[in-house]
C-alpha cells in the first residue's frame, strides 16, 4: 500500500510538470523582439505608455495620438511649440481660393509597405477621415472636399471659408495611410504609415514592438526599434524607470514624479487648464457675487505648489504660458464677492486622476470655512459624465485642453461656452459671450482669431463664468543616456527619427 | 437500470437548469444598466477618443454605427444567434472580434489564477502544519495564531505596489510589469496568494481542529495506530472542506483580481471586463461574463466533486460522527490583540476631538509627531483624527454586511445543504465592478448600495462552506436517534446542526470582516459608498497609496487598524464555541 501511494505521487508531478511547460507556452505572449530587427547599433527604446489601443489602432480615435506619439504615422503638417503649423508630409501650402488650399506633397516619401506617397493616397486618406464615425473633431462641421491637381498636389476645399485649415490636418486622426491600410472594412494602419517606425508585432493590449523605417524621408531612424509597453499603473511606470526596464515612462503622476532615480523628469508645459466650473444655469451659482466668493476662495498659488507638487503652473486665465500668444494679456476686472451664508453646493471630479479629488477636497474645505455647504462627488470619468452634461452639480473640477485636434482656441471656446455648445459645463447661455465667439470665428489672420479669443476670455473671467486653477506639464520619465525626446506641448510627438539610446 | 437512467435525468436537468442560470445572469447584468435607461453611445465614444465633445451629430453616428436604435430586445436576439453560431460577436469599441482576445486574455487569468491559488493553498498549508501535527500526538492546546487574520487585512493591491518597488525594482530578476514568461507571473501571483491563503488558512486551521474533536480519531488512537498514519486521515477529513472553498477562490480570482492586474499591468479577463463595463461595451461585457459565469460553474462543480471523494461514502451512510467539543485553543498573540484593540479604541476617542477634515496644504505628509501623533495625509489632515472618525462608518458597516452575508450563507446551508452548486458559484464568479455597477445603475449611489453591491457577492463562499457543515452534521449518527423519537426535520435543523455549525461560520466570515471593509470603499470610484471627505479605512488606505514610499506611515495607519481589526475579530471567534 504504501508502494502504491508513492507510485501515485509521482504522477500529479508530472501533471503539473506538463501544466506548466503548456502553460509557459500557452498563456504567456508571443517572445518579444520581432524578427524584423537588424543588428543596428542604434538599440531598442523601451516605453512605456499609460494606455493600451483602445480601438484597434484605429485612426480615427484617441489611437491615433499613440501611433503619431511612437512615430508610426505622419500628417501633412504638424504644429510647433507655439502652435503653428509646419512642413510635415506636405512640404508648402497656399491658399488658393477663399475656400480652397492647396497642398504640396514632399517629394520621395514612402509608405512602411515601400509605396511611394502621392497626391492620390493623401486624397484618399483625408476623405475616408471625413466618412470616419463619429466624424474627427478636426473636420466636425467643414465640408471637406479634396481633389488631386497632379502626382504631389492637393487641393482641399472646404464648405465655409476656412482660415486654418492647415492646422486642422496637423491631426493625428488625419494621418496619411497607404492604400493598404484600407482594403477591408476596418482601417489597419500596420505596415500603411511613413513615420520613421514600423509596427512589428501588437499584441493587443500589453506590448508592441516597432522597427526603424530605413526609408524613412529624414533619413534612417537614430533608433533600431521601439519596445512599447502599456502599463496603466502611474507608479508603476514610474518603478520600470527606476528598475531600468523602462527608458521612457509617460504621464507620470505628480506622487512620482520626484523619484525617478537616475532618470530625468522632463517637463512639457500644456495648452491644458485644470478648472473648476460653476453650474451658471440653475442653482446658488447663477449668482455672480456667490460665483465671485467661490474664485476667492481658490487659491491656485498655493494649490499648484502644494497638490501638484510644482509641476504644474497657477493660472490666471484660461490660456497659459503653453501659448507665447497669450502672455501680457490684460485680466478683466472682477465681480465683488457676495456672502457665501450657508449656501449648498454639490462638488464634482473625477478619480481617473488622483490629483482631481485632491483639488476638490482642498478646495471644499477653503470653501466650508468661507460659510458654504459642501458635498462632494467623486467617481471615474465615465460613470460621472451623464451627469456633469446634465448639469446635475453646483461646480466640477475637470481638466481640458483649450488647443486639442486644431490649434484653434475658438473651436474650444465655441464648444465649451456658448449656447449650443457640447461641452459646456458652465451651461453658459450669454448672448454677448455667443456674439463675441461667432465673430471670432470669422477671424482670417491668425493672430486676429487669438485677440478675439482673448476678448472672449476676458468676458468670460469677469463674469466668474469659469475659475482656472492650474496649467498643466507633461510629466515624463527618461532614463539616463535617452536623448532627443519630443517635448511637444501637442502631446502628438514622443518618439521620433531622433531620440537616441546610448 | 432505471435508477441509473433516473439519475442521468438528473444529471441532464441540473445541467439544463446551469446553463439557464448563467444565461439568465449573463443577460441580466449585461443589459440591466441598458434597460435602467444609459445611452451606451457617450460611454463608447469615450473609450474610443477621451476627449471627443459629445456632439449630437458624434452620439448620433456612434448609435447607428452599433445599431443601438434597434433597442435591447433586437440586440439581445442578435447575441444569442451569434452566440448559437459560436460567435460572441464584435467588440463595440474597438470594432474587433472578441474571440480572440478572450481567449487570449482567458488564458493569461487562468494561468495567474492557477499561480495564486498554489501560493494560497501552500500559505494555508504552512498554518495548518502545526496544528495538525500537534493535533496528532494528542496536543489539542495547540495555540491559535493570531497572525492569518492580520494577514488577511493586507488588501492585494497594496501587497501588490509594494512588492513593485520594494522587489521588483532592486531585483533585476524580477520585473516590475508586463506578461511574458513565468517570470511575470511571481510577484502577481504572490499579492493575490497572501490575503487569500490567509483566509483559506483560517479555515483549513479550523476544520484540522473540528476533525480533532471526532471520536474515531480517539478511537484509532486508542487502536495504537500512529501519528503518521493518523494525520495523512484527519488531513483527508479537513480537506473537504478546503477543497470546496479552492473551488470559488480560483474562480473569483479570474474576474476578482483586476486591481492587481493594473498594477502589474497583466492583460487578464479581470481588466477586459472591467474596462469593457465601464465602457458599457456590451458584447465584451456579456462574453467575459459568460465565460467567467461558466468556468465558476465547472471549478465549483469540481470542488463540490473533490468533496464528496474525500468524505467519501460517510456522508451518505451516517458514518460522521459528531465533534466532541475540544478545550478551547489559547489564542497566541491574543493578548497583543487586546492591547492593541485597547490602544486602537483609546486613539478613536482621543481622536473624536480633533477635526477629520482640516485641510493644512502647508503641512502635508508629515511624519508622526507631538501634533499629528500617526502624521498628517496628502492634504496635511491628521491622519489619527480621519482614522478615529471613520472608524464607527466604517466598522458598523462592514460588520452590518458580514451579519448579513453569514445570515445568507447559513440559510443557504440549512435549507438546501446537498444540493451545491448553481447559484452560488454563479454569485461567486461575476466580478466586483460589474455587481457594482449593476447596483449602481439600479439603486443609485450611496452607503447602502455599496453595502448591496459587496454583500451580493460575498456571501457565496460562506454558502458553500455552511452546505457542506450542514451536510458532514446531518449525516451524523446521533440525528438518527433524534429522528427515531420523531424530530422533525426544523427541529433538527435548529437545535442540532446550527449550534453545531455556526462557531466555525462565524470565524469564516469575521476573518472576512477588514476584506468586507475594503471592498466597501474600493466600489467607490462608481459612486457608490460614502463620498470624500468621509474617513473611510479603505479611502484612507487609498489615498496614502499613491505616496507609499513617501509616507509609509499614512499607509500603514489604516493597514494596521484593519489587521487590529481582523484579529480582534478572531480572538471574538475563539471565544465562540
Amino acid at each position: 500500500m504504501t508502494r502504491s501511494r508513492s507510485r501515485s505521487r509521482t504522477s500529479p508531478l508530472a501533471v503539473a510538470a506538463l501544466l506548466v511547460t503548456l502553460q509557459a507556452t500557452a498563456c504567456f505572449g508571443a517572445p518579444s523582439g520581432g524578427d524584423g530587427i537588424d543588428a543596428g547599433d542604434g538599440g531598442q527604446l523601451s516605453v512605456g505608455l499609460a494606455f493600451p489601443p483602445a480601438q484597434g489602432l484605429s485612426p480615427y480615435g484617441d489611437d491615433a495620438v499613440l501611433l503619431s506619439r511612437l512615430g508610426v504615422v505622419e500628417p501633412v503638417a504638424h504644429l510647433d511649440g507655439a502652435g503653428e503649423p509646419v512642413p510635415a508630409l506636405a512640404e508648402d501650402w497656399e491658399r488658393v481660393a477663399d475656400r480652397t488650399w492647396r497642398f504640396t506633397l514632399r517629394d520621395g516619401v514612402t509608405f512602411h509597405d515601400s509605396t511611394p506617397l502621392t497626391a492620390e493616397h493623401a486624397a484618399n486618406s483625408l476623405l475616408r477621415a471625413s466618412e470616419a464615425s463619429p466624424i474627427p473633431r478636426a473636420l466636425k462641421g467643414i465640408e471637406l472636399s479634396v481633389s488631386v491637381v497632379d502626382d504631389l498636389i492637393l487641393e482641399v476645399s472646404t464648405g465655409e471659408p476656412d482660415p486654418i485649415l492647415p492646422r486642422r490636418l496637423s491631426s493625428p486622426n488625419l494621418a496619411i495611410l497607404a492604400p493598404s491600410a484600407y482594403r477591408g472594412e476596418r482601417v489597419d494602419p500596420v505596415g500603411a504609415g511613413t513615420g520613421p517606425f514600423v509596427i512589428d508585432e501588437f499584441d493587443g493590449v500589453e506590448r508592441a514592438t516597432l522597427v526603424a523605417h530605413e526609408e524613412h524621408w529624414r533619413g534612417r531612424p537614430a533608433l533600431d526599434g521601439i519596445e512599447a509597453r502599456f502599463v496603466p499603473d502611474g507608479a508603476t511606470r514610474a518603478a520600470g524607470v527606476r528598475a531600468g526596464e523602462l527608458d521612457v515612462a509617460d504621464a507620470l503622476p505628480v506622487a512620482q514624479a520626484q523619484a525617478l532615480g537616475e532618470a530625468e523628469l522632463v517637463e512639457v508645459q500644456l495648452p491644458r487648464v485644470v478648472s473648476l466650473y460653476p453650474n451658471t444655469a440653475d442653482g446658488p451659482m447663477a449668482d455672480a457675487g456667490l460665483r465671485a466668493a467661490v474664485r476667492q476662495a481658490v487659491d491656485a498659488e498655493e494649490l499648484t505648489s502644494s497638490i501638484f507638487e510644482g509641476t504644474a503652473d497657477p493660472a490666471a486665465g484660461l490660456f497659459g504660458d503653453a501659448s507665447p500668444w497669450a502672455a501680457d494679456r490684460e485680466l478683466p476686472e472682477r465681480t465683488r464677492p457676495g456672502s457665501a451664508d450657508g449656501e449648498e453646493l454639490t462638488l464634482a471630479t473625477y478619480s481617473d486622476r488622483a490629483e482631481l479629488p485632491e483639488l476638490a477636497t482642498a478646495i471644499g474645505d477653503r470653501l466650508r470655512r468661507e460659510g458654504f455647504e459642501v458635498s462632494q462627488v467623486v467617481r471615474e470619468y465615465s460613470e460621472l459624465e451623464v451627469d456633469l452634461l446634465d448639469g446635475a452639480f453646483d461646480l466640477v473640477i475637470g481638466s481640458r485642453s483649450y488647443l486639442l485636434d486644431t490649434g484653434d482656441p475658438v473651436s474650444y471656446l465655441a464648444s465649451d461656452f456658448t449656447c449650443a455648445g457640447s461641452y459646456n459645463l458652465s451651461r453658459v447661455c450669454d448672448s454677448d459671450v455667443d456674439a463675441e465667439v461667432a465673430e471670432a470665428a470669422t477671424r482670417e489672420a491668425v493672430d486676429e482669431r487669438q485677440d478675439a479669443a482673448l476678448r472672449v476670455e476676458r468676458a468670460i473671467l469677469g463674469d466668474d463664468l469659469i475659475v482656472p486653477i492650474a496649467h498643466e506639464r507633461a510629466r515624463i520619465g527618461v532614463a539616463d543616456g535617452v536623448t532627443g525626446i519630443a517635448e511637444d506641448p501637442h502631446e502628438r510627438l514622443l518618439v521620433t527619427g531622433e531620440t537616441t539610446l546610448e | 437500470m432505471s435508477s441509473t437512467v433516473a439519475a442521468g435525468g438528473r444529471a441532464a436537468t441540473r445541467g439544463l437548469r446551469l446553463i439557464v442560470t448563467v444565461l439568465a445572469v449573463t443577460v441580466g447584468i449585461g443589459l440591466l444598466p441598458l434597460l435602467a435607461g444609459r445611452d451606451p453611445a457617450l460611454a463608447v465614444l469615450r473609450a474610443r477618443a477621451a476627449e471627443r465633445e459629445p456632439d449630437d451629430a458624434a452620439l448620433e453616428s456612434v448609435r447607428s454605427e452599433l445599431g443601438l436604435d434597434d433597442g435591447p430586445v433586437r440586440f439581445l436576439l442578435e447575441w444569442l444567434a451569434g452566440l448559437a453560431r459560436g460567435d460572441p460577436g464584435t467588440s463595440w469599441v474597438s470594432g474587433q472580434p472578441i474571440a480572440p482576445q478572450l481567449v487570449a486574455a482567458l488564458g493569461v487569468s487562468l494561468t495567474l489564477a492557477a499561480a495564486a491559488v498554489a501560493v494560497a493553498a501552500m500559505l494555508a498549508a504552512a498554518f495548518a502544519t502545526r496544528p495538525l501535527l500537534r493535533g496528532v500526538t494528542g496536543d489539542h492546546g495547540a495555540a491559535r495564531s493570531t497572525v492569518p487574520a492580520a494577514l488577511a487585512a493586507v488588501p492585494e493591491f497594496l501587497l501588490a505596489s509594494i512588492l513593485v518597488v520594494a522587489v521588483a525594482v532592486p531585483l533585476a530578476a524580477l520585473p516590475t510589469a508586463g506578461w511574458d514568461g513565468p517570470v511575470h507571473a511571481v510577484l502577481p501571483a504572490i499579492a493575490l496568494g497572501v490575503p487569500t491563503g490567509a483566509i483559506l488558512g483560517t479555515i483549513t486551521v479550523d476544520s484540522v481542529r473540528a476533525v480533532f474533536g471526532e471520536p474515531w480519531v480517539r478511537t484509532w488512537r486508542a487502536a495504537g495506530i500512529t501519528p503518521a498514519r493518523l494525520a495523512p486521515a484527519v488531513l483527508r477529513r479537513a480537506l473537504a472542506v478546503v477543497c470546496g472553498q479552492l473551488g470559488l477562490i480560483f474562480a473569483g480570482l479570474l474576474g476578482g483580481a483586476v486591481a492587481v492586474e493594473v498594477v502589474f499591468a497583466v492583460p487578464g479577463i479581470g481588466r477586459l471586463a472591467a474596462d469593457a463595463a465601464l465602457a458599457q461595451d456590451l458584447p465584451v461585457v456579456q462574453a467575459c461574463l459568460l465565460v467567467l459565469l461558466a468556468i465558476g460553474v465547472i471549478t465549483g462543480t469540481l470542488g463540490e466533486r473533490a468533496q464528496r471523494v474525500l468524505l467519501g461514502p460517510a456522508l451518505d451512510t451516517a458514518a460522521l460522527t459528531a465533534a466532541q467539543p475540544l478545550p478551547r485553543g489559547r489564542l497566541r498573540g491574543g493578548l497583543a490583540a487586546s492591547g492593541l484593540v485597547a490602544a486602537l479604541g483609546a486613539a478613536v476617542v482621543i481622536a473624536l476631538t480633533t477635526d477629520p477634515d482640516t485641510v493644512n496644504l502647508a503641512a502635508r505628509l508629515e511624519p508622526p509627531s507631538m501634533a499629528h501623533p500617526f502624521g498628517t495625509d496628502a492634504l496635511g489632515r491628521d491622519l489619527l483624527a480621519r482614522l478615529g472618525h471613520g472608524a464607527l462608518h466604517t466598522v458598523g458597516v462592514a460588520v452590518a454586511v458580514t451579519a448579513a452575508t453569514l445570515a445568507i450563507g447559513l440559510a443557504v446551508g440549512l435549507l438546501n445543504p446537498r444540493r451545491g452548486g448553481g447559484l452560488v458559484d454563479v454569485v461567486n464568479a461575476v466580478p466586483p465592478v460589474m455587481a457594482g455597477l449593476v447596483v449602481a445603475a439600479v439603486a443609485g449611489p450611496g452607503t447602502f448600495s455599496a453595502a448591496l453591491a459587496v454583500g451580493c457577492v460575498v456571501w457565496a463562499p460562506l454558502a458553500r462552506h455552511a452546505q457542506l457543515l450542514v451536510a458532514e452534521h446531518l449525516a451524523a449518527p446521533h440525528l438518527d436517534g433524534a429522528r427515531a423519537v420523531g424530530a422533525g426535520k426544523t427541529w433538527l435543523l435548529t437545535r442540532h446542526v446550527l449550534p453545531a455549525v455556526l462557531p466555525p461560520l462565524l470565524r469564516h466570515s469575521l476573518v472576512r470582516l477588514p476584506a468586507i471593509a475594503l471592498a466597501l470603499a474600493s466600489l467607490g470610484f462608481l459612486g457608490l459608498g460614502a463620498q470624500p471627505p468621509a474617513p473611510e479605512w479603505g479611502r484612507l488606505l487609498g489615498e496614502a497609496l499613491p505616496y507609499a514610499d513617501r509616507a509609509p506611515w499614512a499607509v500603514a495607519l489604516p493597514v494596521l487598524a484593519l489587521a487590529v481589526l481582523g484579529a480582534a475579530a478572531l480572538a471574538l471567534g475563539n471565544r465562540l464555541r
